[in-house]
């Protein structure tokens, strides 16, 4: 056991740190090394799946001079790792995720927007990130979470003003959640008297309590990326590579968010319904408010930002409903999401490595250029929309089976199941207006003539897009039969299905229509088909004349309705980075015209404060 | 090996008045003189952590033994608390001096240079050590007279200015002290801190001792630069060499401000509600103030300076909190982990302060210049300057794994523990600030362009200033060890048990 655990925490970190004396010109070789540390590290992780669920310490006490003894000893009591059901499957996806990556960012040629030693930084995310999921002591836990949030700074190259200044906002929102967690820590110290997550099982009745789940959950929301402290990864996503932002927002971030939101309700407090309640809000609120924003924008990797935040929302309304069905639905949804959306980041940094943009307006017709990337950015683009028999419908719809569940339970939240139904299906269409953007205007349309001479992106990179999208498939389609029952259900615990659900019947549904389909086209229509120029008019088509796909979203911009909230959300007035940071400066300006520099003001302020004191404490 | 707590002052004294000598007609006399006395102190100091000695270990200056029990010679005490402040200021005064090796060079008079920073370093010395509270007040002056000469060291307008306002104020603080040393001499016929101690044991607060209280409180709170008093700081600490910046703000204003605050509240006199709210409440104001106003700074030493006001008030709330559960008879082990947290951050706030100050020189010294505004883009080119840059922010912040991370962390979990929650809120809010301004430092210093903005003046920093950087850095790393049981209990628990056993310190000095 400790082996393994070696392998899955030091492993990754040691190489990190020493591939950072490994000059980033031999980028395939260093590539290549952490690779091999990621399949070591899915190895490990497989074996420890399969092991039994003990707490051990990471460190041995290693006997030997009096000194080393000691120290090791007092380490040992620090580092105790738990593996339980929850942190075994996490770590799982984890290191089936990692070498996924890990084998896409192997190709030559070089990008500006490629940070600088990035292997020592994505080995040491992994490492962090195995030590986060197994920790069994908040305290450490939080210093491998702390340590998360700086790795994902590394992970954007800072190369001109914008992405600097998305690195810095990155950074400070991560930062700033993880100081307010410790204060929750505190308090959890304060009521229960111990730090080991297993042995805490708190009731959320008095003060204290509440404030303590409160800003932990501020913590998941932040690194997860629910509303309202989502904007980092908006302005992550789109400046940063596609490669960072599908390796830490896509998929780490949420999966270490969302685990430890899960931890929180279903194991360290016992919600009382108003949390519940409140929980819910945030979920519907990131979903709706997210999408809506991604229907409006033009830049696809941000595009893809605004989804990031969006589908956090279903993890967060199934993992509050806080029954067995509603946890696995929404751990479920966590892992989709991170296969899909991690897929869909490396479509677009593969589509923005050939075209060198990430303006939809400015992209188009790549199908048939990079067939395989259309192809993989297709199945991700469905499964996200919640298009069955794909894995992103199989989880939505156990979020839409939990709801309707809960709402059989009594309680305010209960009560208005029909609200949250609602909202979270909307949603899903939405997103589902927004993917037809992402795909058409890339993939489809007219093809651009600078685009004529793109080819494919290579073996390496195509295939990790695939293998993401039969997982998609496979997720998808046996979902029910084994996916929620060997996976799920030893975590949540055992649940029925509400109403009638066979994801296998439903694949063979999907695939018996398609094919139908397919038979009356070819029946019906092949000998008479012909390809001629679109019509415009009698007009002659030419470069000028372009009907980029995001015009056809204007309306929405323009609606009488929504007009005002898109105008003020792009001058980031509901951005609470951008609203302390006013509050920051305005104070600032205020302390600072005192400070004249007179020094007669100065002395006054030393006897005036003299004054108050003696003042206060003589008379 | 025996510890003669006296070394500490007679060599850097020595090498103060050997320099100017001896350095006129030996070259490099200077710089080797006072590089080799800072390191052998520093081996020094480390060396009765590893072996250990009789806690507390005294010098009565002149051999003169204690009549009837009251003392005559003047006292040097060499306890647990100050064993890690000596610590603290002697490592920092090494790497200061070894980095001004390669920096100061653009100076003219090095011989001066260095001869006042051994002064500074004597006098800082002299005040952790001495036991009588007359001598306190003389070293002190050593160190501040040293340090005005220091910060005017450019002799250009702004440094002039910067000096004449750190003299007028600090004048005022000294006169402060002066007067409080007198009436407490009045009050109780004594100077020694330890026979003080014992006699106002057995005395009511009578209004002429919470008068000299309130006195030292605001002398040594100036020297501390806590807020209000704290104008001096942002010019004197931004317009003196780097090197002396990094001393300054690194450990000066803990060596004469904080240690002595905390030696005489928690030793010397009688721990009372009101004089720890007061503590309390100046270091909240500092923590709070001190950071608004950094944020706004494009003047990187001057927003380096701003900091040091703010992360003294992390220290102050450390100890203050401690303070009030021992007042208020609570959980002991609260009290330890707060006054611990604060020690610790007094440290690592010297570490990492003292390294962003030699940043600022490494900027300044390939650069020419230290305007935010003006600089960007250099990461490519200054890599170690960029990387230590970014450590020691990382550690200011309280970003794990940097030491900062760790201090931080007990003190603001001890303040939760003690129920202290708006503190507690407020420390999370600077921590914030905090964050923010150092992102802004490393963003518009290092990245934000992509090419360096300003062309650069030199190519190549010297080794020594490196050599110092990186030393450092690697420091805010390892320096989060102390926050394991092992090394808490060597470095980190023997200073804090000076100050949770209040009272015993007269009993263990007059009794040896």
């Amino acid at each position: 056991m400790t082996d393994l655990l070696n392998i899955l925490i030091f492993l990754p970190l040691a190489v990190g740190i020493l591939l950072f004396l490994v000059p980033d010109k031999l980028r395939i070789w260093k590539g290549s090394a952490a690779f091999a540390v990621t399949l070591l590290v899915l190895f490990a992780a497989i074996r420890i799946y399969g092991a039994e669920e003990v707490i051990v310490p990471l460190i041995q006490q290693v006997q030997g001079s009096a000194f080393l003894t000691q120290f090791t000893h007092t380490l040992q009591e620090f580092t105790v790792l738990n593996m339980n059901a929850l942190s075994k499957l996490i770590l799982l996806f984890l290191a089936v995720l990692a070498p996924l990556i890990g084998l896409y960012s192997i190709y030559r040629e070089k990008n500006a927007d490629f940070p600088a030693h990035f292997y020592s930084w994505f080995l040491i995310t992994l490492g962090c990130s195995a030590g986060t999921v197994l920790a069994e002591n908040l305290l450490l836990f939080l210093f491998f979470w702390g340590v998360l949030g700086y790795t994902l700074y590394k992970l954007i190259a800072q190369n001109d003003e914008a992405s600097s200044a998305s690195a810095k906002k990155t950074l400070i929102i991560i930062g700033s959640s993880d100081a307010l967690m410790i204060i929750g820590i505190g308090l959890i110290w304060n009521i229960a008297g111990t730090l080991n997550i297993s042995e805490l099982s708190i009731a959320t009745t008095g003060g204290p309590a509440v404030m303590a789940f409160l800003l932990l959950a501020i913590g998941a929301f932040t690194k997860a990326g629910a509303f309202p402290f989502h904007t980092w990864i908006l302005n992550f996503t789109e400046k940063a590579h596609g490669l960072s932002s599908a390796y830490m927002p896509a998929s780490f971030d949420k999966l270490i968010g969302i685990y430890f939101l899960a931890l929180l309700c279903s194991r360290i407090f016992e919600l009382n319904q108003w949390l519940v309640f409140a929980l819910l809000i945030i979920g519907v609120c990131t979903i709706i408010f997210a999408v809506m924003m991604a229907l409006i924008q033009h830049n696809f990797k941000k595009l893809l930002g605004y989804h990031a935040v969006s589908q956090v929302g279903y993890m967060i309304v199934g993992i509050s409903l806080g029954s067995p069905l509603g946890i696995a639905a929404g751990l479920f949804h966590m892992f989709n999401n991170a296969v899909y959306k991690g897929g869909l980041f490396l479509t677009a940094a593969s589509v923005e490595r050939r075209t060198g943009t990430s303006d939809i307006d400015k992209t188009g017709g790549l199908a048939s250029k990079m067939p395989l990337t259309f192809i993989a950015a297709v199945v991700f683009a469905l499964s996200i929309s919640g298009i069955p028999p794909l894995n992103g419908f199989a989880s939505k719809w156990m979020i839409y089976q939990g709801i309707v569940d809960f709402g059989q339970q009594s309680g305010i939240a209960s009560q208005l199941w029909i609200i949250w139904l609602a909202l979270a299906v909307f949603g899903s269409a939405l997103t589902l207006a927004s993917f037809i953007k992402y795909v058409s205007g890339i993939f489809l349309g007219r093809k651009k003539e600078i685009y004529e001479k793109i080819k494919e992106v290579g073996l390496l990179q195509w295939i990790p897009m695939m293998l993401l999208a039969v997982i998609c498939i496979w997720f998808g389609a046996f979902a029910t039969e084994y996916v929620i029952k060997e996976l799920f259900m030893p975590v949540s615990g055992t649940f029925a299905f509400v109403g009638i659900w066979d994801s296998s019947l439903l694949l063979w549904l999907v695939v018996a229509s398609i094919v139908v389909g397919f038979l009356i086209y070819w029946i019906g229509s092949l000998k008479n088909m012909r390809k001629v120029e679109p019509f415009i008019g009698g007009e002659k088509a030419d470069e000028t004349q372009g009907y980029p796909i995001t015009g056809f979203y204007h309306t929405l911009r323009k609606s009488r309705y929504l007009a005002f909230f898109y105008a003020r959300a792009e001058e980031k007035w509901f951005d609470i980075y951008d609203l302390f940071k006013g509050f920051v400066l305005w104070t600032n300006k205020g302390f600072s015209t005192i400070h004249t520099g007179v020094l007669t003001t100065y002395a006054f302020w030393i006897y005036g404060g003299l004054a108050i004191i003696l003042l206060l404490l003589i008379l | 090996m025996e510890l003669i707590p006296a070394l500490y002052i007679i060599l850097p004294l020595l090498g103060a008045f050997l320099i100017p000598i001896v350095g006129h007609f030996v070259k490099g006399f200077q710089k080797t003189l006072s590089v080799l006395i800072t390191l052998f102190l520093v081996v020094y100091s480390v060396w009765f952590y590893v072996v250990g000695y009789d806690a507390p270990a005294v010098t009565k200056v002149g051999g003169w033994e204690a009549v009837k029990g009251i003392p005559i010679a003047i006292y040097l005490v060499y306890d647990g608390l100050s064993a890690f402040i000596l610590l603290t200021v002697n490592l920092i005064a090494f790497l200061s001096t070894f980095y001004a090796m390669g920096y100061i060079k653009r100076f003219t008079a090095e011989n001066n240079f260095y001869a006042l920073l051994c002064l500074m370093i004597a006098g800082m010395n002299g005040v952790v050590l001495s036991g009588d509270i007359f001598n306190i007040y003389v070293f002190l002056e050593i160190a501040v007279i040293a340090s005005y000469a220091l910060v005017a060291f450019g002799t250009e307008k702004r440094e002039l200015e910067a000096s004449f306002k750190y003299q007028v104020l600090g004048g005022i603080a000294s006169l402060l002290i002066l007067f409080a040393v007198g009436l407490l001499y009045w009050q109780t016929q004594t100077l020694n801190l330890a026979d003080i101690s014992a006699i106002l044991q057995y005395e009511d607060q009578s209004t002429a001792l919470i008068f000299t209280e309130v006195l030292l409180i605001v002398g040594f709170g100036l020297k501390a630069a806590m807020i209000p008093f704290h104008a001096w700081l942002p010019d004197a600490h931004s317009s003196a060499p780097s090197p002396i910046s990094a001393m300054l703000s690194g450990v000066l204003i803990k060596a004469v401000g904080v240690y002595a605050l905390i030696r005489l509240f928690f030793n010397i006199f009688t721990i009372t509600y009101e004089l720890t709210l007061v503590i309390i409440v100046l270091g909240t104001l500092s923590m709070v103030i001190g950071v608004l106003l950094a944020i706004g700074q494009w003047d990187l030493k001057r927003l380096l300076a701003y900091h040091s006001i703010s992360q003294m008030g992390y220290v102050v709330i450390g100890v203050g909190i401690g303070m009030m559960i021992i007042f208020e008879d609570g959980n002991r082990t609260v009290a330890a982990l707060s006054i611990a947290g604060g020690l610790f951050h007094l440290i690592n706030h010297a570490v990492f302060k003292g390294l962003l100050f030699l940043d600022a020189g490494a900027i300044e010294y390939l650069a020419g210049t230290r305007n935010l505004k003006e600089l960007g883009g250099l990461s490519r080119k200054m890599p170690v300057t960029s990387s230590t840059s970014l450590g020691a922010s990382m550690a200011i912040s309280g970003v794990p794994p940097f030491n900062g991370f760790f201090s931080k962390l007990l003190i603001i979990i001890a303040a939760v523990r003690a129920e202290f929650y708006l503190l507690a809120a407020l420390a999370v809010f600077v921590n914030f600030v905090t964050l923010g301004s150092f992102m802004k430092f490393i963003r518009y210093a290092f990245f934000n362009l992509k090419e360096s903005g300003v062309s650069l003046i030199k190519l190549r920093l010297p080794f020594s200033m490196k050599f110092s950087m990186i030393t450092m850095v690697i420091l805010c790393v390892l320096m989060s060890l102390m926050v394991f049981p092992f090394f808490r209990e060597i470095l980190l628990n023997p200073a804090v048990d000076v100050l949770m056993n209040t009272g015993e310190y007269a009993s263990k000095i007059i009794g040896s």
